[in-house]
């Protein structure tokens, strides 16, 4: 079995809330699968989206997620090291990927 | 919180996790369907299906569409970047209208209530990448069924109106709009949208209120734009800035993302995707039913009334029709059309299931230029995953 980690407690205070004042977006603790690399991915996505931007780009290529990240850097301008890109990458194509190169 | 209320929370918070078929190479199915709502709740929303926390992306389930005017706390929700401001003092809002103008403007909330006239139009918001989910291979980008769309009655200004407050001077061809939504990196492009002068016409307006309601946080509140027949990402949320210019600045959101290949079936194979491609802009013919949903299950000789909508970039629809026999023979549908040519057009078929096992009820809308939605099988697949408007189909049991 797959081991999964879950990341920090959500909060239920938010259920139903309504807004007076400031807003309060729930945050939610979504499933992702943990291996080599996590702490790249980590380190590196979450700055700018959840892990459920992630896992609901459905499997896709080696290529999509070297691709996808290539976008990061380039369009985005998220400092992510060629050797973080190569690790999240792997880590991508191995939980999240398609079995295809292309 | 106990670790398995927790776990369960957390599984039911998170999109199902898509399944790893794969087939072959650029085909068209129907949207995927079975997705749940969260047992989460966003502020001012019921629970809707869940992508992403942030930025924020949740989707309304298929009973939506049995609907013609969407609820506010159902309508769905997609920002970009996932900076979004938490408060907004509606005291001190102010939109800003400069560039090539005589005058630049700070218009607060309050004199954009009272210094124009007010108008509504009643529009159908939908994102370029509604029913993704239908596309394989599976393009970039959120995997959303069918419910990354709403018609709502927007009220507010007329943009030109603000323009013509501001003057445009003569050499004015674009106009940019920015909103507040900013990234996490300074260096990150803003989510800004230009239009050309010419695409303005008076059913452009900026809008402070959604169905008689405040917009909702999550729907660009205070202010947002709203063009009618457009796809979504030109509807530029939490709208603060206006600005006019003469050159078309180059753009990620316009110019890199939400775009089609530029040919006559917008469509090209995963192996070699067509350049040139062009801007998504108006919306094509689409239906979605909201009634019955798939796996339901109805009684033998019971009364079944089919609902849905269907709409299109505001020519209007001229029919729907329904199909039970796999698209063989064809009986249209009654319509109901009150809120204008950008809204969303009701439809109510009613069937008697005089046989026991599956019946599948197939829609398919027709516009006044004559535009049918095509089979799903039958849409060109590209790389966006955009404007699918296949044929809808939902397989109920009769028992």
């Amino acid at each position: 079995m797959k081991k999964l980690l879950l990341i920090a407690i959500l909060s239920v205070s938010s259920l139903f809330a309504q807004v007076k004042g400031d807003v309060e977006v729930p945050y939610i603790s979504y499933q992702i699968k943990m291996g080599k690399g996590f702490d790249a991915v980590q380190a590196n996505c979450l700055m700018c989206h959840s892990f459920g931007y992630i896992i609901n780009q459905g499997p896709q290529s080696r290529d999509f997620w070297a691709k996808k990240i290539e976008k990061m850097v380039t369009h985005f301008k998220a400092p992510i090291t060629k050797e973080d890109a190569g690790i999240v990458t792997d880590y991508l194509f191995k939980h999240y990927g398609n079995g295809k190169l292309k | 919180m106990k670790r398995r209320e927790f776990l369960k929370t957390s599984i039911a918070a998170s999109a199902a996790i898509l399944s790893t078929t794969t087939l072959s190479a650029g085909e068209t199915r129907q949207p995927i369907d079975n997705r749940k709502v969260s047992d989460m709740a966003f502020p001012q929303k019921r629970p809707l299906i869940t992508y992403s926390d942030r930025p924020p992306l949740l989707e309304s389930p298929r009973s939506t569409f049995a609907r013609g005017i969407t609820q506010n706390d159902e309508f769905f929700v997609r920002w970009h970047l996932p900076d979004i401001p938490t408060h907004i003092d509606t005291d001190s809002y102010t939109i800003k209208i400069d560039g090539l103008v005589e005058q630049d403007l700070e218009i607060s909330l309050k004199e954009l209530k009272n210094d124009f006239e007010q108008v509504e139009v009643t529009a159908v918001l939908q994102c370029g990448g509604n029913s993704r989910s239908a596309f394989t291979p599976i393009p970039g980008g959120i995997q959303w069924g069918s419910g990354a769309m709403g018609c709502a009655k927007w009220k507010g200004v007329r943009l030109s109106d603000l323009l013509n407050r501001a003057g445009l001077k003569k050499d004015a061809h674009w106009i940019g709009f920015n909103g507040l939504e900013k990234a996490a990196y300074y260096k990150t492009p803003n989510f800004v949208r230009e239009l050309e002068l010419t695409e303005l016409d008076d059913h452009v307006i900026v809008a402070y209120q959604m169905n008689g309601e405040d917009l909702p946080y999550l729907n660009g509140f205070p202010l947002r734009l709203v063009l009618p027949g457009y796809y979504s990402d030109s509807w530029v949320k939490m709208l603060s800035n206006i600005t006019v210019t003469d050159k078309y600045k180059s753009l990620f959101f316009m110019d890199m993302a939400y775009r089609v290949p530029d040919n006559k079936c917008e469509c090209e194979t995963p192996e070699h995707h067509f350049k040139p491609t062009k801007p998504i802009t108006n919306m094509n013919v689409k239906s979605v039913i909201g009634y019955p949903e798939n796996g339901m299950k109805v009684y033998h000789n019971s009364h079944v009334v089919v609902r849905g909508v269907a709409f299109d970039d505001g020519h209007g629809i001229r029919e729907v029709l329904v199909s039970v026999d796999g698209g063989k023979t064809w009986d249209k549908a009654e319509l109901k059309q009150e809120n204008g040519r950008y809204a969303y057009t009701e439809f109510r078929y009613a069937y008697k299931p005089a046989d026991y096992g599956k019946v599948t009820f197939m829609t398919k809308a027709v516009n006044r230029l004559g535009d049918e939605q095509p089979f799903a099988k039958d849409i060109g697949w590209n790389h966006g995953g955009y404007k699918y408007n296949g044929i809808d189909e939902v397989t109920v049991e009769v028992v």
